[in-house]
């Protein structure tokens, strides 16, 4: 980041000098621990994620107390934090809500999007990483979970990908206020009321839509098609990394 | 770990081919309440919530701490949901299920996190002494739409609730009971409700408040928090099947509807209480006389 940030405002541009619509620079590795049946590393900006999947495999209640899922395959996301990944080194709770929160979407969302039904009685375990933090964390979960569950090489519909946006700040000359931000780092979710999207393939087929802030109702449209349009964005750059990953086998 | 009786086949497939023909088991339109019925108990701050056959009680105590280190000017507000056994046989005391984890957070978002409260209000000396206020939220019967019903009778009982006064001297603080002084009311900012879509079909079919079988047949759910001046406090939606995103909007739109349908009642109901308990001004409740 340059010293010089004073020019910004004037440009139009963010804190750390990026446009209305800019992603970070997302960097992701797959099948990057050998002994899991799929890994990814994901990088969005700041915000590093590991990924490791193991299963599916026979779970721990075994095929009689599956219950009504045991036609279907069962997830379960486990996150932990790195002590040295937020800017305070802090001990957390194992079991915050926050967290099981974070957990419960990843596998509502995923139960969707696999096609579950391929392995009964089994479990499929997801275990997420986060090495730092910094803004989006919900979404470089799911986007790294995705990576490593087609490592894995477990059937699944399409892609799930999500990013952030933010309502723009508001300033005193224009009411409406000037683009969505796309691909929040931390400094900015702190500021502005954000949202994650995450969509499934290449249209508007929403997955998952949280939002923590108070925000005008009419700004909410904007947010989520700047949102839409990120998630395009970032399928193409996970579609290239798995792929680019594929060659090495032809 | 006991379960919730799963629905079946045939009931399921019941609910959907009726889904599918425009109409609910209980005749209601995709997008009404059931009648929601709100009544206040004796004391200030205790809201009883019926939609439907679900029933919620929340309740406001309050009591003076210090504050934390790192909020020296805030009062501190606290939501406590327990579901207990009483509600529902798939409830277990001290094992929180995932409805449970998602119920509070949905209600610290809704309303701890969007500032309905103003707790800078409730302290009463910076970094010594503050109102701790605690709203627990009981389950006494679920049949569905837990989270909006919670969110109804927590919204209301801070409404209806009256904290004590306290008289300021240097460091002393006294606190004045109900008999010395008339309690105050909080200060609320905003009131945000919840509304809840169950969604069906590939997300073709939209539900306004779901019934517990209907819950059970859905295959997502978006819940979206608002106030009755338009502003969105908490979208969520955890996953499930997809939704198109322009139906996502047009659940906003509904919601607001929904939202300033319920403020208005709430606030009657508030009125009617407050009229119940007013005895007809400061003369009579001084006068001596009675009924002998």
């Amino acid at each position: 980041m340059p010293l010089d940030t004073s020019t910004y405002s004037l440009a139009l541009l963010r804190l750390d000098g990026r446009r209305w619509n800019e992603l970070r620079r997302l960097h992701a590795q797959i099948s990057t621990q050998a002994a899991a049946d799929g890994s990814s590393y994901l990088e969005m900006g700041n915000t590093k994620v590991l990924c490791t999947v193991s299963g599916p495999h026979e779970g721990k209640a075994g095929g009689a107390g599956g219950g009504p899922r045991s036609t279907q395959a069962k997830i379960e996301v486990e996150i932990s934090f790195a002590g040295f990944s937020g800017v305070e080194r802090k001990k957390r709770q194992a079991k915050d809500k926050r967290t099981s929160e974070m957990s419960h979407t990843l596998t509502q969302s995923l139960a969707a999007l696999l096609l579950t039904h391929l392995y009964p009685h089994s479990t499929i375990t997801i275990h997420l990483s986060i090495l730092s933090q910094d803004g989006s964390l919900l979404a470089a979960c799911i986007n790294a979970a995705t990576l490593a569950l087609i490592d894995a090489g477990i059937p699944m519909t399409d892609y799930l990908c999500a990013c952030t946006t933010a309502a723009p700040p508001t300033s005193a000359e224009t009411e409406a206020g000037g683009d969505p931000l796309l691909d929040l780092n931390g400094q900015e979710e702190q500021e502005l009321p954000f949202l994650t999207v995450a969509t499934v393939g290449k249209g508007h087929a929403v997955s998952v839509l949280i939002m923590e802030s108070r925000v005008r109702m009419e700004k909410v449209e904007g947010m989520l098609a700047v949102g839409v349009e990120g998630c395009k964005r970032v399928r193409e750059i996970l579609d290239k990394v798995v792929k680019e990953h594929g060659k090495r086998f032809a | 770990m006991p379960r919730e009786a799963e629905i079946s086949v045939n009931e399921r497939e019941f609910i959907q081919q009726a889904l599918r023909e425009n109409t609910r088991l209980d005749g209601r339109a995709f997008d009404t309440f059931r009648p929601l019925e709100l009544t206040f108990g004796d004391e200030y701050g205790v809201a009883d919530v019926k939609l439907g056959k679900t029933r919620v009680i929340a309740r406001i105590s309050v009591e003076v701490t210090a504050p934390l280190p790192e909020r020296k000017f805030d009062g501190v507000f606290q939501i406590v949901t327990e579901f207990s056994p009483m509600a529902s046989p798939a409830f277990e005391v001290g094992r929180p299920t995932d409805a449970e984890v998602i119920l509070a957070r949905i209600l610290e978002k809704a309303i701890r996190r969007s500032n309905a409260l103003d707790t800078e209000s409730l302290c009463i000396i910076a970094g010594l002494k503050v109102f701790h206020l605690r709203a627990d939220v009981h389950i006494i019967d679920h049949d569905g739409g837990l989270i909006d019903a919670s969110c109804i009778a927590v919204m209301a009982a801070l409404q209806h609730f009256r904290r004590p006064d306290v008289i300021v001297e240097g460091e002393k603080a006294t606190v004045l009971s109900v008999r010395e002084r008339e309690p105050i009311p909080l200060s609320i900012l905003h009131t945000p409700l919840c509304v809840t879509f169950s969604y069906y079909e590939e997300g073709e079919i939209f539900l306004v408040d779901a019934n517990l079988a209907e819950e059970q047949v859905r295959q997502g759910e978006i819940i979206i928090t608002m106030n009755r001046h338009g502003e969105v406090c908490q979208i969520a939606k955890y996953g499930g099947a997809t939704v198109d995103a322009l139906s996502l909007l047009n659940c906003n739109n509904v919601a607001l509807e929904k939202v300033k349908d319920m403020s208005k009642f709430i606030q009657e109901r508030l009125e009617a209480d407050a009229k119940r308990r007013d005895a007809g001004g400061l003369m009579a409740e001084l006068s001596a006389e009675n009924d002998r």
